[in-house]
C-alpha cells in the first residue's frame, strides 16, 4: 500500500487521539469510581440503578417512619407501665381500706391519695410525643382524657375521665403496601369500651366510696381493679407486640435499603482493580502511541537527499 | 530525412516537457497538505508522428501529454456513503451524549424527586397532622413537579440545541450546493479543450465531501462531467448546474421543531436527508424525543393516580381534597405539572385522612400505594422512569456504537483515498530526481548534437 504524507500525519493524530481519549475514559473511571455515569455506559444497568435508588430511598423513609411510630409506642407502653403500677397502688388501697379496722379518717386519707392517682393516670394517659396525645387514636391533637373534676362536696366527678380522642387507632407503613398499628386504644383499655372495665369510672367509685367512708363500696372495687390491672397489662402487651412488629420492620427495612446500596454499588461502581489496571494500560498505550509517532517523525527523504 | 536541427527542435520540445513534469512534482510537493488536493501526474509522450526515414520511423523526441488526478473510482464511489452515515450516527451520538440530565447517579435528578415525594409522604403518614411533615410533603411535591419540569426542559433544550445546529447545516448546505452547481459550469467550460481542470475537479471534490457529510446526498456523474447529487429518499440538491434550496420551518405538529423543505424550479418538497443534518434530526425525534413524551406520559399518568386519591380523602379541615397537582393536557404534562397553588399556600388542604381524626393518615398511605400503582404502560412510576432512562441510554450506546463502526469505514476509505490520491513527499522527490536526470541527459543531447554541428562547420 502506498503511504504518503498525509496518511503518516493522519494516523498520528488519530492514534494520539484514541490513545488519549482511552486514557481520559480510565482516568474518569479510576477516579469517579464510577462505571455508569451515563445512560449509555450500560442502559441495563442505568434504569436498575433509577429503579434499585427510589427504592432504596423509599425503604429507607419506610424505616424511619417505623422508627418514629416505635418511639411513640415504647412511649405508650412507658405510660401503661406507670398506668399499671398506679393501678396495683389503688387496688392495694381498696384491698387495705375494705377492711372494718380503718375508720374514716384512714379512707378520708385514701381517697385522697385515690383522686391523687387518678389524676396521675389521667396525665399518662395524655401523654404527648412532640406535639402528639399519642393514646387518642387518629385524634391526636387534642388531649384524650379530660382530666380529674371535683364536685362541690369534694367527691370526684361522673366526668373524670371522659374520653375525647377516637376509636381508632393509627396506622403506619412498615413495608411498601403493607401498614401496621401504630398506637394503642386508649378507650378500651382505660374506659372498658367493648365489654372490659371501665377503669376511671372504678377508681372515681373507690374515691367517693372511700370519701363517703363506705367499706363495702370500696370492697365491691377490688375486684374490677384488678381485672383493671390485668386490664392494662394487656394492653402494654400488645404495645410489646407492635414494638417488635415495628423493631423488626425497622431492621428489614435497614437491612433492605443496606442490600439496594449493595446493588446499586453492582451495578454502577467501578471495579477498583480492574480500573487500576485499565489506567495503567491506558497510560501504557498513550506513552508507546507518542513514542511511535515521534520516532516515525524522524524519517524522511527530505532529510537524506 | 533526419537532420541535426531536427534533434535540437527535439531536444528543445523535450525539455519542455520535463520542465512540465518537474512542474507538476513541485505543485504536488507544494500541495502536500492542501486538503482536498489530490495528486497530479504529468504524462509524457512521445511525439508525433515519428518521421519516416528510408523505410523507418524515427521518434520525434517527448511531450507533455496531460495532467491528470490520481483518483481511485471505486474508493471514491463508496466514500459519499461512508461520510453521510459516519457523519449521521457521530450527530446523533453527540447529541445524546452530552445529556446528563437522566444520568442515573446524578445529584437532584427526577429519580431523587420521585423517591423524595414518596419518602416524604411516608414520614407524614407516621404524624399526619404534623405540620412541618405536612409542609415538607407539599414541598417534596413541588420538587417532582419542579424536577419534572427542569428534567424536561433540559431534553427539549436539548432539542432546540439540535434545530439550532440544523439551522446552521442548512445554510453551508444551500452555500455548497451553490458551489457544486457553480463548479459544474466552470469544469464544463473549462473541459471543453479537452484538458483535464484538476484544481476546479478538486474544489468541487472538497465540495462533495461536505455535503456528502451534512446531507447523506450521493454523487451521479453526468455525460457532460457534471456532477448530481441525490438525498436519501431521490430528490436532486444538485442537478447539473441547478441547486436546490434547503430550507428550515418550524414544524407546528412536532412542537415547533425544525422540517426541512427542499425547493428546485419551483417546486418544494418535504425531505428527510442523511448525514449530520440526518443524525441531528435523528437523535431530536428519536432518543430525545422519545424520553420527553415518556416523561410527559409518566407525568400526566402520575398526576392523575395521585390526584384520583388525594380527592378520595379529604384534608385536616373535613373538606374533601382537591387535585394536589394541577397540569391540564397530555401533550406537555411534564412541563406543565405544578402543585395546586391553594396546597402550596395552605397544607392543612393536604388530604391526609379519610374518615378519622386529624391523624388519620390512610389516604397518605393510598398515596403511597400509588407509588406501585401501574401506570398506562403497565409498570409503576419508578419502573416507567427506569424504562425511560434504558430506552435513552439504549439510544445513545446504539448511536455511540453505530458512530465507532461507522467511522472506522470511513477512516479505512478515507485511507484508502489517500494512498492514492495524497501526496507523497518521498516519491514526489524520487520524481523530480529522475526528471532532473532525464532533463541533464537531453540537456546532453543538445550540447552533443551542437558538438556534431561544430564539426559539420569546420568540415565545410
Amino acid at each position: 500500500m502506498r503511504v504518503t504524507d498525509t496518511m503518516f500525519y493522519d494516523r498520528a493524530e488519530v492514534d494520539g487521539a484514541a490513545a488519549r481519549s482511552r486514557l481520559d475514559q480510565a482516568t474518569a473511571t479510576a477516579s469517579s469510581g464510577l462505571r455508569v455515569v451515563q445512560p449509555g455506559d450500560d442502559p441495563g444497568a442505568a434504569g436498575a440503578l433509577v429503579s434499585e435508588g427510589v427504592n432504596m430511598q423509599r425503604i429507607g423513609a419506610i424505616a424511619t417512619a417505623a422508627g418514629r411510630a416505635a418511639d411513640e409506642v415504647t412511649a405508650a407502653s412507658d405510660a401503661l407501665g406507670q398506668i399499671q403500677t398506679s393501678l396495683a397502688r389503688a387496688s392495694e388501697i381498696a384491698v387495705q381500706l375494705s377492711s372494718s379496722q380503718y375508720g374514716a379518717s384512714e379512707r378520708a386519707g385514701g381517697a385522697a391519695e385515690v383522686q391523687a392517682l387518678i389524676s396521675t393516670i389521667l396525665s399518662d394517659a395524655n401523654t404527648k410525643v412532640g406535639d402528639r396525645y399519642i393514646f387518642g387514636g387518629t385524634a391526636d391533637s387534642a388531649q384524650p382524657f379530660d382530666g380529674l373534676a371535683l364536685a362541690a362536696d369534694g367527691t370526684v366527678d361522673a366526668s373524670t375521665g371522659t374520653y375525647r380522642g377516637a376509636a381508632d387507632t393509627r396506622q403506619v407503613e412498615i413495608a411498601p403496601g403493607v401498614a401496621q398499628d401504630a398506637s394503642l386504644r386508649a378507650d378500651v383499655a382505660l374506659r372498658g369500651v367493648g365489654g372490659g372495665v371501665d377503669v376511671i369510672a372504678t377508681l372515681t367509685s373507690l374515691a367517693n366510696a372511700l370519701s363517703a367512708n363506705n367499706a363495702a363500696g370500696v370492697a365491691a372495687t377490688v375486684g374490677q381493679l384488678s381485672q383493671g390491672v390485668s386490664q392494662v397489662s394487656t394492653a402494654q402487651s400488645q404495645a410489646g407486640t407492635c414494638l417488635d412488629t415495628l423493631d423488626t420492620a425497622v431492621s428489614a427495612n435497614q437491612a433492605a435499603s443496606s442490600d439496594a446500596q449493595k446493588r446499586i454499588a453492582n451495578l454502577g461502581d467501578a471495579d477498583e482493580i480492574q480500573s487500576a489496571s485499565d489506567l495503567a494500560l491506558a497510560q501504557h498505550a498513550l506513552d508507546t502511541s507518542l513514542t511511535a509517532i515521534s520516532q516515525s517523525f524522524k524519517f524522511s527523504l527530505v532529510d537524506k537527499l | 530525412m533526419v537532420d541535426l536541427f531536427h534533434i535540437l527542435s527535439m531536444g528543445a520540445s523535450s525539455l519542455d516537457a520535463q520542465t512540465g513534469a518537474a512542474a507538476t512534482n513541485a505543485n504536488n510537493l507544494e500541495n502536500v497538505d492542501t486538503p482536498g488536493y489530490a495528486r497530479q501526474m504529468a504524462r509524457l509522450e512521445p511525439s508525433l508522428p515519428s518521421e519516416l526515414v528510408g523505410n523507418t520511423y524515427v521518434g520525434n523526441g517527448a511531450t507533455l501529454g496531460q495532467v491528470t488526478q490520481a483518483r481511485d473510482r471505486f474508493v471514491e464511489a463508496q466514500l459519499p456513503v461512508a461520510f453521510g452515515n459516519a457523519a449521521s450516527s457521530d450527530a446523533t451520538a453527540k447529541v445524546l451524549g452530552a445529556v446528563s440530565v437522566l444520568d442515573p447517579q446524578g445529584s437532584g435528578g427526577l429519580s431523587s424527586a420521585l423517591s423524595g415525594f414518596y419518602s416524604a409522604f411516608s414520614a407524614l403518614s407516621q404524624n399526619a397532622s404534623d405540620p412541618s411533615l405536612r409542609q415538607a410533603a407539599v414541598a417534596a411535591a413541588g420538587a417532582l413537579a419542579l424536577s419534572f419540569q427542569q428534567t424536561r426542559g433540559s431534553l427539549e433544550s436539548a432539542r432546540s440545541g439540535a434545530d439550532q445546529s440544523v439551522a446552521g447545516d442548512v445554510s453551508e448546505v444551500n452555500s455548497l450546493a451553490s458551489q457544486v452547481a457553480s463548479l459544474n459550469g466552470q469544469i464544463r467550460a473549462a473541459s471543453a479543450s479537452g484538458a483535464q481542470p484538476n484544481d476546479l475537479l478538486d474544489a468541487r471534490q472538497k465540495a462533495i465531501d461536505q455535503l456528502a457529510q451534512l446531507t447523506g446526498a450521493t454523487v451521479v456523474p453526468t455525460s457532460e462531467g457534471d456532477a448530481s447529487l441525490f438525498l436519501p429518499g431521490g430528490a436532486a440538491l444538485v442537478s447539473s448546474l441547478q441547486a436546490a434550496t434547503l430550507s428550515a420551518v418550524p414544524d407546528p405538529s412536532n412542537n415547533g421543531h425544525l422540517a426541512l423543505n427542499l425547493s428546485l424550479g419551483g417546486t418544494t418538497s418535504s425531505v428527510s436527508p442523511g448525514g449530520e443534518l440526518g443524525g441531528l434530526l435523528s437523535a431530536r425525534d428519536g432518543g430525545l424525543g422519545s424520553a420527553v413524551s415518556g416523561l410527559d406520559t409518566l407525568a400526566w399518568d402520575l398526576a392523575g393516580a395521585i390526584n384520583t386519591v388525594h380527592q378520595a380523602g379529604v384534608d385536616l379541615d373535613g373538606n374533601a381534597g382537591q387535585a394536589l397537582f394541577t397540569v391540564s393536557s397530555a401533550a406537555g404534562a411534564a412541563a406543565q405539572i405544578a402543585v395546586n397553588p391553594a396546597i402550596v399556600g395552605d397544607t392543612d388542604l393536604l388530604a391526609t385522612r379519610t374518615t378519622g381524626g386529624t391523624g388519620d393518615a390512610s389516604n397518605v398511605l393510598a398515596l403511597l400505594a400509588t407509588s406501585s400503582t401501574p401506570l398506562s404502560g403497565g409498570q409503576d412510576a419508578s419502573a416507567t422512569l427506569a424504562q425511560i432512562t434504558s430506552a435513552f441510554g439504549a439510544a445513545a450506546q446504539s448511536a455511540s456504537a453505530a458512530s465507532e463502526a461507522d467511522d472506522a469505514i470511513k477512516t479505512q476509505l478515507v485511507t484508502m483515498r489517500q494512498s492514492t490520491s495524497s501526496v507523497s513527499t518521498d516519491d514526489e522527490l524520487v520524481e523530480m530526481q529522475k526528471t532532473q536526470q532525464a532533463y541533464a541527459a537531453i540537456a546532453k543531447v543538445i550540447s552533443t548534437t551542437d558538438s556534431m554541428l561544430d564539426t559539420l562547420v569546420q568540415i565545410t
